[in-house]
């Protein structure tokens, strides 16, 4: 099964993704794909703080903040993979590396291709990615170009995905699907 | 009247497409110069016309009401811009309260009320 979490910022989607992506896998193993790349102490943070809250579930940590369908030749594809989140990874697919001034064209689709092969292949998936639509702001056609990349991720993985979530102040809205867990 | 509103790049127009069976040439897309026309079919970008109305200062109920004969069988579309956090810029904040106030005023006139997400429609009238 494939569900697709999706939801404004700290709504607490990364914890109702583990806790899908616990129910889900059983008894099988789950992989706990980290995209997010660490740049400064916030961000390193943050990370410790999802490490900390993920203590004890069982998950197996896989860094892939690139390349991402490569998670499931390095686990092999059978069990759960929490993909957290799509956001970081186009970033880092869009920019290569920290100094990068322009995005590569080429992400949206790597990305894409990458994201269906695990929907096709893995034994379940849970994305996690975020809404950044809806709010009143001209923004530069840097940050216009990430947000519409993204929403064709987003789509793409709506599309493909059982389940549909969107995660607004901590309530579930299923937009496709359910959850028989 | 319908209203179908939703966040940028989330395939509101690509709804009303495939729910309405509209080509391009039946929708009427808002401009930030252009403004808007009253009877089209289908109405994109309602939030290209609450900008000009704010710059102008106009109010783009009022203006609604005024023509209110003219798009009671058109399709509107906007986008929700109105969610997010309160902008540092005026113009960017009363542009803001102007479109909630826009679609809550048509939510209440519309027959049907869609939201897209991720392209997925969410009826919520």
């Amino acid at each position: 099964m494939n569900v697709l979490i999706s939801g404004g910022c700290k709504n607490g989607k990364t914890a109702f993704a583990q806790e899908i992506a616990l129910k889900l896998s059983g008894s099988g193993r789950r992989y706990y794909v980290a995209t997010m790349l660490a740049f400064d102490d916030e961000d390193r943070a943050r990370v410790e703080r999802h490490i900390k809250e993920r203590a004890g579930l069982g998950f197996e940590t896989i860094e892939q903040p690139r390349n991402i369908s490569a998670c499931l030749d390095r686990a092999g594809p059978d069990g759960t993979f929490l993909i957290d989140s799509v956001t970081a990874l186009l970033l880092n697919e869009m920019f290569q590396d920290i100094d990068a001034t322009e995005a590569d064209p080429g992400a949206v689709p790597r990305c894409r291709e990458g994201l269906l092969k695990i929907t096709a292949n893995a034994g379940n998936a849970v994305f996690v990615s975020d809404y950044i639509y809806s709010d009143a702001a001209r923004y530069d056609a840097f940050t216009e170009n990430y947000r519409a990349s993204l929403a064709a991720l987003d789509r793409t993985l709506a599309e493909a995905c059982d389940t549909v979530i969107e995660l607004c102040a901590g309530n579930v809205i299923f937009h496709k699907g359910g959850l028989a867990l | 009247m319908d209203l179908i509103i939703g966040g940028a790049y989330q395939g509101k127009r690509e709804l009303a497409k495939r729910k309405y069976g509209f080509s391009d040439a039946d929708i009427y897309t808002c401009g930030e110069e252009s403004g808007i026309v009253f009877g089209a079919r289908c109405i994109d970008k309602m939030e290209e016309f609450t900008l000009k109305c704010v710059r102008e200062g106009q109010d783009a109920v009022e203006i609604f009401k005024e023509h209110r004969s003219e798009w009671q069988d058109s399709v509107l579309i906007c986008q929700d811009i109105f969610c997010g956090v309160v902008p540092m810029g005026a113009d960017m904040r009363a542009w803001r309260e102007s479109t909630g106030r826009l679609c809550a005023f048509l939510s209440g006139e519309a027959a049907n009320v869609f939201r897209v997400f991720c392209g997925l429609e969410q009826r919520l009238k």
